[in-house]
């Protein structure tokens, strides 16, 4: 690992005293909470975010946004599941999933990259087409009865140990080789930092801000598969709002929305957060829509103390 | 060139840009309607076409207030929650008093607390307008989730439902309300000094303040606005639709957006008219109208509007740039 | 060309020179950057590029570096003719250009800075070899004696580190030319120094340098060949022996077709801006002014001293920490709506970012800053409106199609026409202005100083900030001299000269 990484001090000084005074109340408000077998429920119900929370880190990295990701995750988890039913064949499944998802990721890409559109618009439109033709191709019903193999990759475990962990695992190492350990990686916090000096250094910036949005469409096809397999449907509107949850993960894990300012431990630790913060909020029997405003004012208040702290030199 | 000839060149009667553009969107909004009675029997009826007042008059009154979010080169995302919340809330007083003006009051404070909270936020602690709104959205939502805990208000006074479902001279009542905000909004967007300071502003903000505009005064003023017109908004759908739920206003966001940026109002500050906006939601319902009346499923809406908005935001910047 | 000073070459060496402009003009909207400069540079030789500001050197530096593409003239590579049209082209050449303004990510460690876009590849495809990354990028450090670790993230290093790592950029591309603009001035003596011993080793390996800067000391200590430029001009190029400091200065700023401005100088009346221990968040600190009705008072020193910073601090745009400002006797709250409010106006340094709305019409501009006192009532009268802006109009000889024009379309001296014309819709009787004739032509320059004088003779108070030393000691009563954030000097109208303005503004 790089100097990059690692001699990076917490970014978030405030987000490590948030998650203990949450670990501490939730252990003593609730009895199920600080358990083995809860923490297992944390990571597995986290596995979904964290897998879009990574590629929403790139592309905030580059002073953009991704609002469609949600709405192209549900996309991907119906059209896979209609691939699953049809074909039976895992591998076809995978393959729709990444290709829808590529595809929206390359769309989004070519409207910020090409056309100049900027990014929260762009997303704006692409999760409008989203949406629509999730609800188009499956009639606004769920699709049902997925095969084995693609209740594998929720349900299933290898050498003891749960397959969405392990997946989450491997996208994390992945992406964190490909943000602090290739020449991309340094591209996408030059996206962000300064385009001038891609430019001078002859980078075809514009190729690199693109291939930065697909590959959150590429991973939203995966976090489609997972909470497909999961919920054992493809759902239409399964996604809608995970943006957020993504969106937040990332600013409280100290990723800030300009100059290419990130850290992309700080988005598993803002993800892990998000996933107690909701299993507390269960346990202690807080509607989801709640939970979803808790999280809002996490992130109003992460804002906060970053304009704060920027403005008081 | 002296004083004397720049006079007699104003004198010589051209168009202005901004009025050309303004007709260019009409003569789409008739090409939409002449197509849309070519192709359906069922548009070019008073009963329909009444429908289609009524439905741009909701979407307007929304519309009206993020028009001035986005000439200050900001975006409200939140306008479709704030209904939600504050219909739901108006509801309830209703509901619980009987007395609707108390319900009235209810729901235009939530409107301008919330809408004061954003234009604070964005610009008191300069977070960017769309995060500042967008996790608003979300905390409104679990707000009325919780509050409504899914339950349903239905059934309000009659006189309170008027104001969605009744006439005054033949005219649908939101259709006038409509009309006379599109008059007192222009008033004050175009010929108040507080709307040609919040234009200048998103033209260019320094230059805005280094000429004396107090322009944190006036931002926090524009979203406390559109909230207020939000809060006026989900009066409109509360009495039309006799009852609130809490998913009363999700879908209503984008549509508002896309209304705003069709009328001509640039996303990038400085340029827009509600007149605009006006012909905005008119072109906007005519087109969803008629995907109504040609039996497009519902579902294809987000995809309309969405492309609708990407494609509006293109041509602005097209422009703008052939312009420069 | 002018004729005044001779312009050929002293003492050419043998060997053709490395690079050569020939005849090199450009210009932009409204002024005229370059014109006719030619010069040469050759291996292993700093060439020294002199000139005050505007005297078209940055411009220059651009061409150099392919940024902007010359309108005229050639340029010679060892002698053979060469196109330079985009950085790519300079690059494969061996040019390397340390702007002042920084390309540099500020969240990416300096290694990766260093090598951005040409780090070296690792074994897996599109990995980087990050041993060799930080070995390449620590013999680079080295040799410029930086002794820091590759490792640290741009954005936590100063100014002068962030310049040693735009050099150590620079080198790292094997440069042959290296064009250097000002890379002491952020730089402590110690690091000054260890630049210049690099500096030496490069020259010593055959690399022509060109280093512009505004220290005499430099001059003579680095240079073997210097250029003066002025007005887009080269006035001269000689070597150092030739030169004496105040040559040098003379050759700067001496003026032989010069501009005379019509004053009316009178005795100055009330005091309408006191300032006194001014200090302000963006830095300025120990800040006293006085400006009085019917002055004309200059504010000046070299960029980057700190003009600005007081103007902005004066008129309420930025922080200010201590100290107090008192506009017409009265302490000013400090907030640029209470400063239009009490009649005082800031014309600033960049028109088009920060003085005008672009995309709005010349009557829009004009209202802008007097829309609360021309329309008490709060809404606008449209007929009022529009004869307010005609009459200002009018009287400034705004060139303009009509009040409906966009002002981004009209000219940089009308544009700079509609920003004052703006305060004298608000009826603002005290003016801070920035730089008022920067980017405008002669014209406009002359036009515009006949209304500042119409101002004060009217009982105006001016505080005027100029980088062009001329204009100062022809139109200012007074100036105050700044240098590195504070004032360094008054200078009353007898000993206003151009010789004293460089010399307490300069670095000695």
């Amino acid at each position: 690992m790089t100097a990059l990484a690692l001699k990076r001090p917490m970014r978030a000084p405030g987000l490590l005293a948030m998650l203990a005074i949450m670990l501490v109340g939730f252990s003593i408000a609730t009895h199920d909470f600080a358990t083995p077998g809860n923490a297992l429920n944390v990571l597995l119900q986290s596995s979904v975010l964290l897998l879009i929370a990574l590629p929403m880190t790139f592309v905030i990295l580059t002073e953009g946004l991704d609002l469609s990701i949600g709405a192209v995750l549900s996309l991907c988890s119906v059209a896979l599941a209609q691939t699953a039913l049809a074909t039976g064949s895992f591998a076809a499944t995978l393959a729709v999933a990444l290709a829808v998802g590529t595809a929206a990721g390359v769309l989004n890409g070519g409207l910020v990259a090409y056309l100049r559109i900027p990014p929260f618009v762009a997303t704006l439109g692409t999760l409008g087409v989203a949406q629509s033709l999730a609800l188009i191709v499956t009639g606004g019903q769920s699709v049902v009865g997925l095969p084995n193999s693609v209740l594998f990759v929720y349900g299933g475990s290898i050498l003891g140990i749960r397959t969405p962990i392990l997946l989450v695992a491997a996208a994390y190492a992945l992406m964190h080789a490909l943000l602090y350990r290739t020449r991309f990686g340094s591209y996408v916090f030059a996206l962000g930092g300064n385009r001038e000096a891609l430019t001078l250094a002859g980078v075809p910036w514009r190729r690199m801000l693109l291939a930065v949005y697909a590959l959150a469409g590429a991973w939203a096809g995966v976090a489609g598969l997972l909470l497909a397999s999961r919920l054992n449907a493809g759902h239409p509107t399964a996604g809608i709002g995970m943006e957020f949850d993504a969106i937040a993960a990332v600013a409280l894990g100290g990723t800030s929305f300009e100059r290419g300012n990130g850290w992309l431990p700080g988005t598993l630790i803002g993800a892990l957060t998000i996933g107690i913060l909701r299993n507390g909020l269960n346990l202690l029997a807080v509607s989801s829509a709640l939970q979803v405003s808790c999280i809002g004012l996490l992130v109003i208040l992460a804002f906060t103390l970053e304009a704060f702290r920027t403005q008081t030199p | 060139m002296t004083a004397a000839s720049s006079e007699a060149r104003a004198a010589r009667p051209t168009l202005p840009p901004e009025l050309i553009r303004l007709l260019l969107r009409l003569a789409a909004v008739l090409i939409v309607g002449v197509a849309l009675s070519l192709l359906s029997g069922a548009f070019l009826t008073v009963v329909n076409l009444v429908n289609v007042l009524r439905q741009a008059a909701l979407l307007f009154f929304m519309s009206s207030g993020l028009t001035l979010v986005v000439i200050t080169a900001g975006l409200d995302l939140s306008v479709g929650a704030t209904i939600g919340l504050a219909a739901c809330i108006a509801g309830t007083a209703i509901k619980s008093t009987g007395d609707p003006w108390i319900g009235v009051a209810a729901a235009l404070a939530v409107g301008a607390a919330v809408g004061l909270l954003n234009g604070m936020m964005v610009s008191l602690l300069r977070i960017p307008s769309f995060i500042a709104t967008y996790g608003m959205l979300w905390v409104l939502q679990g707000v009325t989730y919780t509050f409504m805990a899914g339950a349903t208000v239905y059934g309000f006074p009659h006189g309170f439902r008027e104001l969605g479902n009744g006439y005054f001279f033949g005219m649908p009542i939101p259709v006038l309300v409509m009309a006379a905000l599109l008059v007192v909004g222009t008033l004050f967007a175009q010929r108040s000094i507080w709307g040609q300071q919040i234009t200048m502003i998103g033209a260019n903000p320094t230059a805005a303040r280094l000429s004396g505009v107090p322009v944190r005064r006036r931002l926090i003023l524009v979203y406390t606005l559109s909230g207020l017109a939000a809060g006026f908004a989900s009066l409109v759908f509360l009495a039309r639709l006799n009852s609130a739920e809490a998913d009363i206003g999700g879908s209503l966001t984008l549509p508002a957006i896309a209304a705003v940026l069709i009328g001509g109002t640039s996303l990038f500050g400085g340029v827009g008219t509600l007149t605009g906006t006006f012909v905005g939601t008119l072109l906007l319902t005519l087109v969803l109208n008629g995907m109504n009346l040609l039996h497009v499923e519902g579902n294809w809406q987000p995809l309309v509007t969405g492309v609708i908005i990407v494609a509006a935001v293109w041509l602005d910047l097209r422009g703008s740039r052939a312009r420069s | 060309m002018i004729a005044t000073e001779t312009t050929t070459t002293p003492e050419a060496p043998l060997a053709p020179p490395k690079l050569e402009l020939r005849g090199i003009s450009k210009s932009f909207p409204g002024v005229r950057a370059l014109s006719d400069v030619s010069f040469a540079i050759w291996p292993g030789e700093t060439h020294m590029l002199l000139g005050e500001n505007g005297a078209g050197k940055s411009t220059l530096m651009k061409v150099l570096c392919g940024a902007v593409a010359a309108d005229a003239g050639e340029v010679l590579y060892e002698g053979r003719p060469t196109v330079i049209a985009s950085p790519a082209d300079a690059r494969q050449l061996g040019i390397a250009v340390i702007f002042q303004e920084f390309s540099l990510v500020p969240h990416l460690d300096i290694a990766h800075n260093i090598y951005l876009g040409r780090a070296p590849r690792g074994r897996t495809p599109g990995s980087i070899d990050h041993k060799r990354l930080f070995a390449d990028a620590r013999r680079v450090l080295d040799m410029i004696g930086f002794d820091i670790d590759p490792r640290e993230s741009v954005h936590r290093l100063g100014v002068a580190q962030q310049q040693m790592v735009e050099i150590a950029k620079a080198l790292s591309q094997d440069a042959r030319i290296l064009v250097m603009d000002e890379p002491t001035a952020a730089l402590s003596d110690r690091e000054s120094e260890r630049l210049f011993a690099m500096m030496a080793r490069l020259k010593a390996d055959g690399v022509a340098i060109v280093y512009i800067s505004h220290r005499m000391a430099e001059v003579f200590a680095l240079g073997d060949r210097i250029t003066v430029l002025r007005d887009g001009k080269k006035v001269r190029s000689l070597l150092p022996k030739e030169a004496t400091p105040d040559e040098l200065v003379r050759l700067m700023v001496g003026r032989t077709v010069d501009m005379t401005y019509p004053r009316r100088f009178r005795a100055p009346g009330e005091t309408m801006l006191e300032v006194r221990g001014l200090a302000a968040a963006n830095g300025v600190a120990n800040v006293d002014i006085t400006v009085r009705e019917g002055e004309i008072v200059g504010l000046c020193g070299l960029v980057g001293s700190g003009r600005t910073e007081v103007a902005r601090a004066i008129f309420g745009a930025d922080r200010v920490t201590s100290g107090e400002v008192r506009v017409f006797g009265r302490v000013h709250p400090g907030s640029p709506d209470h400063s239009a409010k009490l009649g005082m106006a800031l014309i600033p340094e960049s028109r088009k970012t920060e003085g005008l709305a672009l995309i709005r019409t010349v009557g829009d501009n004009l209202l802008l800053a007097g829309l609360p006192s021309l329309f008490p009532s709060g809404f606008m009268r449209a007929g009022f409106g529009r004869t307010t802006a005609h009459e200002i109009v009018k009287r400034l000889g705004i060139a303009a199609a009509s009040l409906q024009q966009q002002v981004g379309t009209l000219s940089g001296g009308n544009q700079q026409k509609v920003v004052i014309g703006k305060w004298l819709a608000a009826k603002a009787r005290l003016f801070i202005f920035d730089e008022p004739t920067r980017g405008i032509d002669i014209g406009a320059k002359a036009q515009i100083f006949a209304l500042i004088d119409e101002l004060v003779a009217a009982g105006a108070g001016v505080l005027m900030i100029s980088s062009e030393q001329a204009e100062i000691v022809h139109v200012c009563d007074r100036a105050y001299v700044m240098r590195g954030k504070r004032i360094v000097g008054e200078l009353g109208r007898a000993e206003l000269s151009e010789e004293n303005i460089v010399r307490l503004g300069m670095h000695q």
